[in-house]
């Protein structure tokens, strides 16, 4: 059968061209591009030097994600519209199942990652399982999946591969983002791939695409839309379930986000709002948020800073010193979602327990405390003045 | 005109909006034989929340005008947000698309040339539109045609007014853009006056937020103004001192803002209506003040509107007033053709096309795409 594979997950744009076995042509740029302006003209060139009837080909395969969002839709609305105006199947592919037929053949652990942001990677794990034929003694591979792709932190991603315990060949544009990380943290032998095998290849995509189709994995390009792994940002922050009609109270995305020097005054004058003459100074605010040892988050609504909250790692242990959320925007989840983060980000400083104190009888706080994983290990009497309280000593650690 | 307008609307599961518009007088002409000479045009437009198709013959003829609204799933951010619209785009351009061809009757073999919004708008979502246009133009061996998202709004006016020609003034005002502009050919733009600040449709969305109306602001505005005294709140007509014909509404938009906390202070109800119809006709004076003013001293007999706030009711009334006391022509495009639409691309591909211009298949989205100047960039007719 004839393939027409594009993959613009990543950094590469490619395009190629298969026909049975054969990888006919393959064109693939990773360069200062867009890949919006290079794509459609890489098909073209491989059309003209190869003398391509479109009609001829049998099916149009696309990496389907994960990967950048915008690179994901160029490739899906141009394999959409090729599929449309031809009239032929579209095969899905897995990005990361397809960087790691890049390696077919190895029995090594395979792990293909791509730098996803947000301290994550896009990646899974794989290997290839060998089956040696009677007669001929030819050997064929399976690829197994180990871990499907997915989002994770290289923390994670590490655990993992060490449990297993095997050599591990990694590749992708991820591993040099990740580089000095996975050094300090892997603990089995490993090797990167060469440049030849290291990316996205809209070959590899081709190969697979086949077997996705032998399989019956071919769709309609009508129905086809990228696999993001990941919802986007204002569903993640701001969001409301899914087709709930809930009218907000008060409009406007909530964007959470890392503490800037220039939010200072403002996170003073919310702390202030929220904490009276308990609030830190606008000098320890600075202070406490521009140490390594800590992280400080907002919250900012329509280009207002309404909450904050911080964490200062005390050997793997994280004290969590602030959490204000200005009093007009109580009650909208901005505090579970701050903290939610603040914690996601924690892994990163390698705290794995976090710790805070409450006034005993601010009940809001502890619900949603309580909602976090937190639970009551103590009571310091008599801890708070003006009004006098009990402060209640809350713990959340790692299951 | 308007009154033979059907829209054939269905709400699918996701809460999209489909729509199909036909205008009925349009499908008698349907019927005649194509001669040989026409241009048959099939559009997509994808740069905000709309994904839309349309197949449009010489410019004027729309055959089919496939619209898939979003609005509804961007109402509860108080605006569109940028990510939500763009995989939608994905999700529904195919099946626009095909609507577009069936309701037309036609197949792509039927199809002259491909033409697509390439900027102004939000770039994920001109992206998905972008290179589904190159993709189609690349497997059916067709031509491809950008087309300047507000030169389509200008020429939504050609559609229903089968006898408006350059030259003539076209006031633009939308949520993101607010033109004044002198059409002086076919595709032949003088942008003589613009915003300094925010777009008109942008102060309409705020000032409904503010008093509680909520998003889309523009239709909320003029639903609420009607019930509402327009003379009993006076707000300012930013002036711009060393250009006449620009326009400000981060002034008046800030007075509204005032005006609200003034009350809010002292405890008391903001009268929703008489707000919404105060701050309307100052808008709507500033707008209609600037075009007829351009008009005459411009010399030109004619005055169109195009963009989502022309179809505010109390802009069209008081243009269509003060144009007529003026012995100025007034055009206006139905309000179904002022929100963001395929078939005004159509249009205004189809002179393109006649011209000669092609885009090559490294058209790329430009969000910040300028009117007047034309981005040549792309086009492989340098």
């Amino acid at each position: 059968m004839k393939i027409l594979a594009i993959d613009t997950s990543g950094l590469v744009a490619s395009v190629a061209v298969t026909d049975g076995d054969i990888l006919v042509s393959e064109f693939s740029i990773q360069f200062k591009t867009t890949h919006s302006q290079i794509l459609v003209p890489m098909m073209d060139a491989i059309k003209k030097n190869i003398g391509m009837d479109l009609e001829q080909i049998d099916a149009v395969a696309v990496a389907k994600g994960p990967g950048s969002f915008t690179g994901l839709r160029i490739g899906a609305a141009t394999a959409k519209g090729l599929c449309l105006a031809l009239n032929k199947p579209l095969i899905p592919v897995p990005t990361v199942d397809g960087m790691a037929y890049n390696l077919y053949g190895a029995e090594k652990i395979i792990c293909p990652m791509m730098d996803a942001r947000r301290n994550q990677v896009y990646t899974g794990l794989y290997t290839f399982i060998p089956t040696t034929h009677e007669g001929t003694g030819q050997i064929t591979y399976t690829m197994k999946t180990i871990e499907s792709q997915m989002a994770c932190s290289i923390d994670e991603l590490t655990e993992k591969i060490n449990k297993l315990g095997k050599t591990v060949i990694f590749l992708g544009d991820g591993v040099p983002v990740y580089h000095d990380k996975l050094e300090e943290l892997i603990q089995v032998p490993f090797s990167v791939a060469l440049l030849n095998h290291n990316r996205q290849s809209a070959a590899s995509v081709a190969a697979l695409a086949q077997k996705i189709y032998e399989d019956g994995g071919a769709i309609n390009g009508m129905d086809f839309a990228p696999d993001y792994l990941r919802m986007s940002q204002a569903e993640r922050e701001g969001g409301s379930p899914k087709g709930s009609k809930k009218t907000t109270k008060r409009p406007g995305i909530v964007r959470i986000r890392e503490m800037r020097a220039e939010d200072i005054t403002e996170a003073y004058e919310l702390e202030k709002e929220s904490l009276g003459h308990e609030a830190w100074t606008e000098k320890q605010i600075l202070e406490a948020s521009t140490r390594d040892d800590t992280i400080y988050v907002v919250a900012e609504k329509t280009g207002k800073i309404v909450g904050l909250c911080g964490v200062r790692n005390v050997s793997g242990d994280g004290e969590i010193t602030n959490v204000s959320v200005s009093k007009a925007h109580r009650n909208d989840g901005i505090g579970y979602k701050m903290l939610k983060q603040l914690i996601e980000r924690g892994k990163g400083l390698g705290i794995n327990a976090y710790t805070l104190e409450v006034r005993a009888s601010n009940a809001p706080a502890i619900r949603l405390y309580e909602k976090l994983g937190f639970k009551c290990e103590g009571i310091r009497p008599s801890f708070y003045t003006e009004p006098a309280d009990d402060a209640a000593i809350y713990w959340r650690k790692e299951q | 005109m308007e009154e033979n307008i059907r829209i054939n609307k269905t709400t699918e599961d996701d809460g999209v909006i489909f729509m199909s518009v036909k205008d009925e007088k349009e499908n008698d002409n349907n019927t005649d034989v194509v001669k040989s000479t026409d241009v048959t045009i099939l559009a997509i437009e994808s740069s905000c929340d709309e994904t839309a198709v349309a197949i449009v013959r010489n410019g004027r003829t729309v055959l089919s005008n496939i619209i898939s609204s979003q609005i509804a799933l961007h109402t509860v951010y108080g605006g569109v947000v940028p990510e939500i619209a763009s995989r939608k785009h994905i999700e529904k351009i195919d099946y626009c698309v095909k609507a577009a061809l069936e309701e037309a009757a036609l197949t792509f073999a039927d199809i002259d040339a491909i033409a697509v919004t390439y900027g102004p708008g939000l770039v994920g979502a001109l992206l998905v539109g972008v290179s589904e246009a190159k993709a189609l133009s690349f497997a059916l061996d067709k031509p491809l045609i950008g087309v300047h998202h507000i030169e389509g709004h200008i020429c939504a006016n050609y559609i229903e007014n089968k006898d408006l020609e350059p030259p003539f003034v076209c006031l633009v005002a939308s949520g993101g853009h607010s033109h004044l502009v002198v059409v002086k050919d076919y595709g032949e733009y003088d942008i003589i006056g613009q915003t300094r600040d925010d777009a008109a449709g942008e102060a309409f969305d705020k000032v409904a937020r503010a008093i509680g109306l909520g998003y889309p602001g523009g239709p909320k505005i003029d639903k609420a103004a009607r019930e509402g005294n327009p003379d009993a709140i006076e707000f300012p007509k930013t002036k711009i001192e060393d250009a006449e014909y620009d326009f400000s509404f981060s002034g008046l938009k800030s007075a509204v803002l005032n005006y609200i906390n003034g009350l809010e202070m002292k405890g008391e109800q903001v009268n929703q209506a008489d707000v919404a119809a105060s701050f309307q006709k100052s808008v709507v004076d500033v707008l209609a003040e600037h075009a007829l003013k351009a008009v005459k001293e411009y010399g030109y007999d004619k005055l169109a509107i195009a963009g989502g706030v022309a179809s505010n009711t109390a802009l069209r009334e008081r243009l269509e007033k003060d144009c007529a006391n003026n012995g100025i022509s007034f055009y206006r495009p139905s309000p179904v053709l002022c929100t963001d639409n395929a078939a005004m691309i159509g249009a205004a591909a189809f002179y393109e096309y006649k011209k000669g211009v092609r885009s090559g298949l490294d058209l790329n989205a430009v969000p910040n795409l300028p009117l007047g100047e034309r981005e040549r960039r792309f086009h492989a007719n340098k």
